[in-house]
């Protein structure tokens, strides 16, 4: 494989998850970016303009994934990344599930393409980003 | 919330009124807008947002006094103060009771003004103050137990998603030894974010934040797909599934979808985790009067006499014979009990030790037409 792929970018907060992400994608040959914040991710996604996002719901604040989601797909200044896939890789939908309300979309709020959960099995998380990347 | 500089409003017929007291509070480092009667002052106030309104009573057209009404639609925490020409009490009292913090009795010195508007804004502020921190306090009590729970399953996620870039081999060979040990860990690591899921589950419940979606629900139908899901699990374990309600009529009951099957989900796996070897689990579903009633009868180890008390205490369990490791999280029945009381219902125990353990779930049959959602609390 070569290192032709599409760029990644991981937002998360904890940097170890971060590392593993790296490992799986990096091993994919996958070009990877990571952000561990919102703030920081909205400067990387300006600055290297990813092919598909990997956001983290829960970081500083609940609904840290679902308002940056939002951004990217509704803000002038994301237009860029308008139509760029992301998707949820969060264990947040097991502890706060559909049971308690846990909805971005209840919220006004733009969901995301996919949803992955925590911890994430790697050929899952290749072949959904195969799947994205493809269309 | 501290306002720099905030706006103030004066609405006052007379322009020399205006001038001073704009002369006045532009020098204090307000910012001013006047309005020459009481509708330009409400439009004024509806698209500027002032922190005060200084409004004079008397007025031709639209008086003080109804300035004073409509200011509440506004902004319901403005700083109102009335300009008086004829400072009796009884006018002072009237608009005092339609809202005006304040009084200015005319003649009025520059330093009257100051004060009395100094004074209300400060009310205003800890009135805003107030509010804004009720406001945190109650955003915090609601995501409190979700904030906790992050904080605890995070680091637990992290060492997980570092086993599973292990085992695919991502950061080089690992023999089948090594393997094994990381999947015993990965295992205990499972169990302790079943444990803290269940306990969230718990607190949440008990909290009365329980917030299922209430809606006309078939018992047969879940009852049917569950024993479908659990077959297999059983079949593993060398238990048969009896599922006896296959063919009964249809009986409604108002509830949570997955609430509902959350508590029959426990209580199925228990009856087939305690059970014997070639065990039954039998499963029955039936009316009587206003109630359906599901029951849920094991061939297992049994309940103590003594324990019996206590099975649907927190960490209260018993453990099978053989288990080095408790499977469950020991809050199952916990859940499975606060739920069935979330749904108004009931949920009794009855077993013998040796023998088998038997489990009846009451709940109120749904009103024929009685379709309804909404949200219950435990």
């Amino acid at each position: 494989m070569t290192t032709n792929r599409a760029k990644i970018l991981v937002v998360d907060d904890d940097p170890d998850f971060l590392d593993a992400m790296r490992a799986i994608l990096t091993a994919a040959s996958y070009g990877v970016v990571t952000a561990s914040n919102v703030s920081e991710g909205k400067q990387t996604i300006l600055s290297e303009r990813p092919d598909l996002i990997l956001l983290d719901i829960m970081m500083d604040s609940l609904f840290d994934g679902y308002s940056l989601c939002h951004a990217i797909r509704t803000s002038k200044e994301f237009e860029c990344v308008h139509d760029t896939p992301v998707i949820f890789v969060s264990a947040v939908r097991q502890i706060a599930g559909s049971r308690f309300g846990f909805k971005g979309e209840d919220q006004g709020l733009t969901g995301p393409e996919d949803y992955i959960d925590k911890p994430v099995k790697p050929a899952d998380l290749l072949a959904r980003i195969e799947r994205f990347l493809k269309k | 919330m501290t306002e720099t500089n905030p706006l103030v409003l004066i609405i006052d017929d007379e322009e020399a009124m205006r001038d001073s007291c704009s002369q006045i509070l532009l020098k204090d480092r307000y910012r001013v807008e006047t309005a020459k009667d009481g509708a330009t002052g409400i439009r004024l106030a509806r698209d500027l947002h002032p922190a005060a309104v200084i409004v004079d009573l008397k007025m031709p057209g639209m008086s003080g006094f109804e300035v004073l009404e409509s200011l509440p639609g506004i902004d319901p925490h403005i700083a109102a103060i009335v300009i008086t020409g004829y400072a009796t009490v009884d006018s002072a009292v009237e608009a005092m009771k339609k809202g005006a913090h304040d009084f200015l009795p005319k003649p009025f010195t520059p330093e009257a003004l100051r004060v009395i508007l100094a004074r209300s804004l400060e009310r205003r502020r800890l009135v805003l103050e107030a509010e804004a921190l009720r406001k945190e306090k109650q955003l915090l009590e609601e995501n409190f137990i979700t904030m906790v729970s992050h904080q605890l399953r995070s680091p637990l996620v992290a060492i997980q998603q570092s086993f599973e870039v292990i085992l695919a081999g991502l950061v080089g060979a690992t023999d089948d030894r090594l393997k094994g040990m990381i999947h015993k860990a990965n295992e205990r690591l499972g169990a302790l974010v079943r444990l803290i899921n269940d306990w969230l589950d718990l607190a949440r419940i008990e909290q009365g934040r329980f917030v299922g979606t209430f809606q006309l629900l078939d018992v047969r139908k879940i009852l049917d797909r569950l024993v479908d899901l659990l077959t297999p699990s059983a079949r593993e374990s060398d238990i048969s599934l009896e599922w006896a309600g296959s063919s009964v009529p249809t009986f409604e009951v108002l509830a949570d979808e997955q609430g509902l099957e959350q508590v029959f989900a426990n209580l199925i796996n228990n009856a087939i985790r305690y059970n014997k070897p070639q065990g039954r689990v039998r499963i029955d579903l039936r009316d009587e009067a206003n109630s359906v009633i599901v029951e849920i009868q094991d061939t297992g180890i049994g309940i103590a006499q003594e324990h019996l008390p206590f099975i649907f205490d927190q960490f209260f369990r018993v453990g099978r014979p053989g288990d080095k490791i408790p499977k469950g999280s020991g809050l199952g029945l916990s859940i499975a009990k606060k739920l069935v009381e979330a749904h108004h219902g009931r949920i009794e125990v009855r077993s013998e030790l040796g023998v088998g353990t038997s489990f009846t779930v009451r709940l109120p049959k749904a009103a024929v037409g009685g379709a309804a959602t909404g949200g219950a609390s435990a």
